[in-house]
């Protein structure tokens, strides 16, 4: 279970978007959390905004671009404790899944607003909206991938299943 | 594994597997494409490190005097039909062009592969795009594949395999097949797969040095959705500002002023590309107010071209060629664009900021490129 704030995107945010093709040559984790969601219309404001335990809701085809996994380390890296969208592009939920960044399908997120406060189980795919008093239903990833997340990713999960 | 993703893959391969072996070192290659040869300290240390994996290791690694890391994959022979190949670039989807699922991915996928051999892999539906028709003088499979993505759009493969067919598909050759292929990315598509012919069964053989077995899709496979595509009277086509899907006729934005215009990239940069181009500039010179820079795929295309005269022509046109590589598919490269600057690219994505701030990127066939640098607007290939 997660609770935070919402930070809504729309569709089609694309990995330039998470994280600016310039800061590719970085591989510290703490640098690269640094330019989360630098490209979108948050700018580099956001990670000054962006508390721990925030969410992102966007639309269709988040992650959507090049394969980089920058882009969930980023985003995991500022704190985010969960993304839910319409859909995500492949390669950055296998990332997200990966690196043990929980996500979540919902079909309606245009209902959801920015700075609404959610309570997120990841497991089941319940959200209820503290700040409207309203219940979501989301569509949570496959069971091996619930059990590659837990682990805390899937380095981990290879590790231990030798 | 390439420079761009592979020090972090070492970087996690080494924090959760250090002193292992790689699973089979026969089958792990590094490839150096992105920033070749290095361009900055970082970028420096960043190929030391993986030059010190493959030595520690004992596998191979293409150096920055290679070229496009899927390209040099089919040249050297280590990817044949039916093979699954994993690699850090979004677009290992052209190996579609010879039968093969590649299937891009980030650094702890790859670490996870490169240790295990095996990865989950959610099995994707299938759509079938079924392309029949006799493409015009000047219209090409760029211009096939722009029109595919401005009916598929860019979320419309999402999560799914693309088989392409029909006979104008059936007659391509491996360049062309490639630059089909390597747009499934921008469809969101998992995998591109084009059933292998002759040519292309040779060409494997050829590099491969083996004989291998040709599977071909069940005649009575289930599609989730199929497309149904006339090229007959298909004409130039060219994506704007700032999607890939966001496609129209040449003819339509004809007349629009470019900057800068770039032929080469993993879609577009091998030599039937290049011919192309050349074949349109040959005994001219580009406008004086154009930078035409030209950037073969792989050492191999260069050569090619070397042979059949195309860098006297380039470089007699006042074109810029520099060494084999991904180019400008992405910032860092050297030809990086101005805030309002215009450029026409042959690559497969003009995304916002993709080549510098403010910069606007038009996306088009090598044909429509050679005729834009010429004449310094956007223009059909057809009127010069």
């Amino acid at each position: 279970m997660v609770r935070g704030r919402v930070w809504c995107f729309g569709n089609d945010i694309d990995t330039d978007q998470i994280y600016p093709g310039k800061y590719l040559p970085l591989t510290d984790k703490k640098e690269i959390a640094r330019h989360a969601m630098e490209g979108t219309k948050e700018g580099s404001e956001f990670i000054k905004k962006v508390k721990p335990g925030d969410i992102i809701v966007a639309g269709t085809n988040f992650g959507c671009g090049s394969s980089r996994e920058h882009a969930p380390v980023a985003i995991r890296g500022i704190g985010i404790s969960i993304i839910i969208a319409k859909s995500f592009a492949r390669i950055f939920h296998r990332n997200a899944v990966n690196i043990g960044l929980p996500i979540l399908m919902l079909e309606n997120t245009e209902d959801i607003e920015q700075g609404e406060v959610l309570e997120v189980n990841w497991e089941s795919g319940e959200i209820r909206s503290i700040t409207h008093k309203k219940n979501y239903k989301g569509k949570s990833v496959s069971m091996l991938e619930q059990k590659i997340m837990k682990a805390g990713g899937l380095l981990e999960y290879l590790k231990h299943a030798e | 594994m390439r420079d761009f993703g592979g020090p972090n893959v070492v970087q996690e391969y080494r924090r959760y597997f250090n002193g292992h072996d790689v699973f089979d070192k026969e089958k792990v290659v590094i490839t150096f494409d992105l920033h070749v040869p290095a361009r900055d300290e970082k970028v420096a240390s960043n190929q030391k490190c993986l030059r010190d994996f493959a030595n520690e290791q004992g596998m191979k690694l293409f150096d920055v005097n290679t070229g496009i890391g899927q390209h040099i994959l089919l040249e050297n022979g280590l990817v044949k039909p039916w093979d699954i190949v994993v690699g850090t670039d979004s677009h290992m989807n052209l190996l579609g062009a010879v039968g093969a699922a590649g299937f891009g991915m980030g650094t702890t996928d790859i670490a996870g592969a490169m240790y295990k051999g095996r990865l989950w892999i959610r099995v994707p539906g299938t759509i079938k795009i079924i392309v029949k028709g006799k493409l015009k003088k000047h219209v090409t499979a760029k211009d096939v594949i722009l029109h595919v993505l401005k009916t598929v759009k860019t979320a419309g493969a999402l999560n799914r395999a693309i088989e392409f067919s029909g006979d104008t598909v059936e007659l391509m050759s491996l360049t062309e097949r490639i630059t089909m292929a390597s747009m499934v990315t921008e469809m969101s598509g998992d995998v591109g797969f084009i059933v292998p012919d002759e040519n292309i069964v040779d060409f494997v053989k050829s590099r491969t040095g083996n004989d291998f077995e040709l599977i071909e899709p069940d005649v009575d496979a289930e599609y989730e959705q199929i497309f149904n595509l006339s090229v007959n009277d298909l004409v130039p086509q060219i994506a704007c500002p700032h999607s890939p899907d966001n496609v129209k006729d040449v003819k339509q934005v004809a007349g629009t002023k470019v900057d800068q215009v770039f032929i080469g990239s993993c879609t577009n940069g091998r030599f039937e590309d290049l011919r192309v181009a050349a074949e349109i500039i040959k005994g001219k010179r580009i406008n004086n107010n154009i930078r035409l820079i030209i950037v073969p795929a792989t050492t191999e295309v260069a050569k090619q071209a070397l042979k059949a005269g195309l860098y006297e022509i380039f470089l007699g046109s006042g074109a810029v060629v520099t060494n084999p590589g991904c180019a400008l598919c992405t910032t860092g490269h050297p030809g990086i664009l101005a805030p309002g600057e215009v450029m026409l690219s042959t690559s497969n994505r003009n995304f916002i900021g993709k080549l510098g701030k403010g910069a606007e990127v038009y996306l088009s066939s090598p044909a429509t490129a050679a005729a834009t640098a010429l004449i310094g607007v956007i223009t059909d290939p057809r009127e010069v």
